[in-house]
């Protein structure tokens, strides 16, 4: 066989790649027990909705009761069980199945131009563990559900309500799951991706995806143990943790936030990835310093391993110890700063769309940017000693889930939404619905900086009444964005019955899942396309091979007479 | 078709150069502010640390402020003049540039040349704070379930409340007699955990007086919002003068030879009382309806539980008495009336209370 292209192998397991399993005809085979990745995409995403749903009323519940210094609706015993299921149900049941397994699956596979991920029934598997977790988790309400924080330090999770119980082992078949997607896709991007696409030919959201599985399936391992421990602690007596009878309250919390600050980067290179994507989409212009981005990912992933005990400043250990900790730390913000400068620049001398997808992408680099700098000031163990279990810190890290997480999630749905569903949503309800959220979340989360500065502590059901004004002020504007939650809602609701039919390629995207039907096909691609360059040059021709051109796609087909082949 | 090449209009785009001096004056102006403001604005320094820890604040809000206003404005800046007009085919590109290495060189460098100053002048701080000398007065602070109680050189017991002399290096090791908490005085800057098994220390000379608030920040059970409890920053002499009280009276409350006069309690008052003190941790249900302690709602009539958790009958002086002293039980510790600053009379109403629950 000639060579296709300078860096496309050829061979005969060509043959093999055009086999394609027959699709199944059965509802439960196709829609409910799946083992076609898109469709468990879309599982984890209805799912992770639910989930959602049910942890952002949870929040509203925390504000409404901070309405009052007293406590406007509830027992201190409830609301510390509130706000324990909504960290625990929004870090482990919202963000990382959703930027991992809803979005990992949906889009990676098609990214590299695979059919499906290298073990379907392994992410059959990893994706019904998910639902049953949450269930486990949410059902811990009957029996008194866990009252410590989603950190649940020992000894006072020892003496939790029962439903501690019931948590641990959520939290700990949620970790299986991630463990066996994490591996899964590892294997998938490692083997499966089309031929000739290279390692720096790769979309920057597979980058992403491919840098957060060592911290899925090696840092959860440690959660794991520690959750094993505890539960036996507790139900069994065997003492881990307990000073009383010799244990260790701390060797929990260096176990816990092993894996707890690695998942910090699960929750947010996913992000990057989505954000890396809708860039260069929306400025119809290459992504600035690809290599830059997608090695930034790395060494983010890399030293995320060796910074845990930065939420440990005030814990006691060695004092020493901080030093490597609180400089290693810092050090990550090089690799996150090139992100950010790189995205900036992709968006200089574009020519720019403003699209709702856009506007998350720009809100989140702004309140990323908002969120990584506090995160210095905690960082720097002098100022920690006085931040450290503050309202600062709850500011802090919503800045950086909310403002960076959940905001990339945003761009992402919309983005990809009509590439689920073959239909566009409403463009004008979309933008209101960024500005009803990136005002409210600014407006409920910046005040909590000074309040946790000026003395403020997290976790309480009541407080000092001299911060009723600023607490009330965050509690209003928690209601915007939970507005603006309810708009989304409507707004999926309405594209579905009555959207605008997308056509395959609405944004002229360029990555592979653009070239197929939207939805895509059972199989994704009918032949496997060899991948000539990195998908973000706009303006050249298309850099596949062998794609049977999508109907309706605005670029140029690579066959164009006047657009030869580029050489590289 | 897909050709057009939008050239910007200038070498960076049209008034690249203007935004580029608003954002370093803006900048200026803003590290000036920083830099002169007592951040964080509203709270005092009531000694060392609080100085040096807030200069690091402030140089790192500087440096902050910089960073934000040039990812800010620029970002907006080029959604503004690169938005593609209205009309504009779809297709059109933009610049198609991939990299400029040595701009990338120089936003790699600055950036890391900035982290190694944060991280000198962070340890330069942090080496400061443990070199401290603060040994003139030592003082163990112990957390427990909920509030906080200390020990002094010299003081026989357990005082409830924490006393602290001006100008004088202070040492405070902390600990915690059940499970973590946190210690934490704003006003100082310093907190260290409380952990059961372990001592934490931390070093501070307190340089203004004033009655302040030792905060629990780690949660700690059902009342770990009310764990707030006053601390005295004095003069000297008023230290000295306080310290000879407790190292010649008995130290630890509860010895409190004052009667109370049980008889006059009304149960209105304490069940006004209970509300606020009693019910994080007690029910009003039977003993077994527990919270932290056991429920108090059948204490005088429970014939499953004929005695008091510290083995005397249940008559109303009893009842007083643990109240009056407190109690460290299997489920954790309640506070003695001076923590839950309760009176006399305050005891004498819950009593009334809890008998007429009993009675139900």
């Amino acid at each position: 066989m000639a060579t296709v292209a300078p860096g496309v192998p050829t061979g005969p397991y060509h043959a093999v790649l055009d086999h394609i399993h027959p699709e199944p005809t059965s509802f439960i085979r196709k829609y409910v027990f799946s083992i076609d990745a898109k469709v468990i995409g879309i599982q984890y995403m209805i799912t992770g909705g639910i989930f959602f749903v049910i942890a952002g009323l949870l929040a509203e519940i925390i504000r409404t009761q901070l309405l009052s210094p007293h406590g406007a609706i509830l027992s201190a015993a409830t609301y510390n069980s509130v706000y324990s299921m909504h960290g625990s149900a929004m870090v482990w049941f919202v963000v990382i199945p959703l930027l991992t397994g809803a979005f990992g699956n949906f889009v990676m596979p098609m990214q590299i131009g695979a059919r499906d991920v290298a073990f379907p029934w392994l992410n059959l598997v990893a994706f019904w563990i998910f639902p049953v977790a949450g269930v486990i988790l949410f059902s811990s309400f009957l029996v008194g559900a866990p009252d410590a924080g989603w950190t649940e330090y020992p000894p006072i999770s020892l003496q939790g309500p029962p439903g501690t119980n019931l948590w641990c082992i959520a939290v700990f078949l949620i970790g299986i799951s991630s463990t066996m997607t994490g591996i899964n896709f590892l294997v998938t991007i490692y083997k499966m991706r089309a031929p000739g696409m290279t390692f720096t030919r790769m979309p920057l959201f597979v980058w992403a995806q491919f840098a957060t599985t060592p911290l899925l399936f090696i840092a959860t391992t440690a959660l794991g143990a520690a959750l094993a421990a505890l539960f036996i602690e507790r139900v069994f007596g065997v003492p881990f943790y307990d000073p009383k009878r010799g244990g260790s309250p701390v060797l929990w919390q260096h176990m816990f936030w092993f894996y707890s600050h690695p998942a910090v980067y699960i929750m947010i290179i996913p992000g990057f990835g989505i954000i890396s994507e809708v860039l260069p989409t929306f400025a119809r212009k290459p992504i600035f310093g690809y290599k830059m981005i997608a090695f930034s990912s790395v060494a983010i992933s890399l030293l995320s391993f060796s910074v845990w005990a930065h939420h440990m400043f005030t814990s006691g250990m060695v004092p020493w110890l901080q030093l490597p900790f609180m400089i290693i730390t810092m050090v990550i913000a090089i690799p996150t700063g090139v992100k950010i400068f790189s995205w900036m620049a992709t968006l200089w001398g574009g020519s720019i769309n403003w699209k709702t997808p856009l506007l998350y992408a720009t809100g989140f680099l702004i309140t990323f940017t908002y969120g990584g700098l506090t995160g210095f000031f905690l960082a720097a163990v002098p100022l920690d000693y006085h931040e450290h279990g503050t309202y600062f810190v709850v500011a802090h890290f919503h800045y950086v889930l909310y403002g960076g997480s959940i905001m990339s999630l945003f761009a992402g749905i919309y983005y990809w939404w009509p590439k689920m569903t073959g239909r566009m949503y409403n463009e004008k309800l979309g933008q209101l619905q960024f500005w009803l959220t990136f005002i409210g979340f600014n407006a409920t989360f910046t005040p909590m900086h000074w309040l946790g500065l000026l003395g403020m502590p997290r976790r309480v059901a009541t407080y000092d009444p001299q911060f009723q004004f600023w607490n009330q002020f965050a509690s209003i504007s928690s209601y915007v964005m939970a507005l603006g939650t309810v708009l989304f809602f409507y707004i999926l609701f309405d594209s579905i019955r009555n959207g605008k039919k997308s056509g395959p390629n609405p944004w002229g995207a360029r990555t592979l899942e653009w070239m197929v039907s939207s939805p895509p096909p059972y199989y994704n691609f009918k032949k496997i396309p060899a991948v000539l360059a990195a998908p973000y040059d706009f303006g050249n021709p298309l850099p596949y091979l062998g794609l049977e051109a999508a109907p309706g796609a605005t670029e140029a087909t690579p066959t164009s007479a006047s657009h030869p082949v580029p050489t590289y | 078709m897909a050709q057009r090449v939008v050239k910007p209009k200038t070498n960076l785009g049209p008034g690249f150069w203007p935004v580029t001096a608003f954002i370093a004056v803006l900048s200026a102006v803003m590290v000036y502010l920083v830099e002169t403001s007592p951040l964080p604005i509203g709270l005092i320094q009531a000694g060392a640390p609080a100085d040096s820890i807030d200069a690091l604040f402030r140089f790192l809000g500087a440096v902050a402020a910089v960073i934000f206003n040039i990812v800010v404005i620029y970002t907006i800046y080029f959604g503004i003049v690169f938005a593609r007009p209205k009309g504009a085919p779809p297709n059109t590109i933009g610049v198609q540039i991939h990299d400029a290495p040595v701009l990338e060189f120089w936003w790699t460098a600055i950036p890391t040349i900035l982290v190694v100053i944060l991280s000198i002048y962070s340890v330069k701080i942090w080496a400061d704070l443990q070199n401290s000398q603060g040994d003139v007065l030592t003082v163990e602070a112990i957390g427990y379930q909920f509030g906080f109680q200390f020990r002094y050189p010299k003081v026989k017991g357990l005082v409830n409340e924490m006393h602290l002399p001006l100008n004088t290096p202070t040492t405070i090791h902390v600990t915690s007699r059940d499970v973590i908490h946190g210690f934490w005085i704003p006003e100082l800057r310093m907190k260290a955990d409380m952990v059961p098994g372990l001592i934490n220390t931390i070093r501070v000379t307190p340089t203004v007086p004033g009655t302040y608030h030792i905060i629990c920040s780690e949660f700690c059970g059902v009342a770990h919002s009310a764990m707030d409890q006053k601390m005295v920053i004095e003069s000297q002499q008023a230290f000295a003068k306080w310290f000879a009280r407790q190292a010649g009276g008995s130290g630890s409350s509860g010895g409190g030879g004052t009667a109370i006069a049980i008889d006059k309690g009304h149960a209105d008052a304490g069940q006004k009382l209970f509300g606020q003190k009693c019910s994080a941790c007690h029910s009003v249900g039977p003993f077994d309806q527990k919270q932290v302690g056991p429920g108090l709602g059948k204490i005088f009539n429970d014939p499953a539980h004929p005695k008091l958790v510290n083995g005397d009958a249940p008559t109303p002086q009893n009842v007083a008495k643990i109240i009056q002293s407190g109690f460290q039980g299997d489920m954790g510790v309640m506070p003695s009336a001076q923590v839950n600053q309760l009176s006399n009379p305050d005891i004498a109403n819950l009593v009334a209370y809890l008998a007429s629950l009993s009675k139900k």
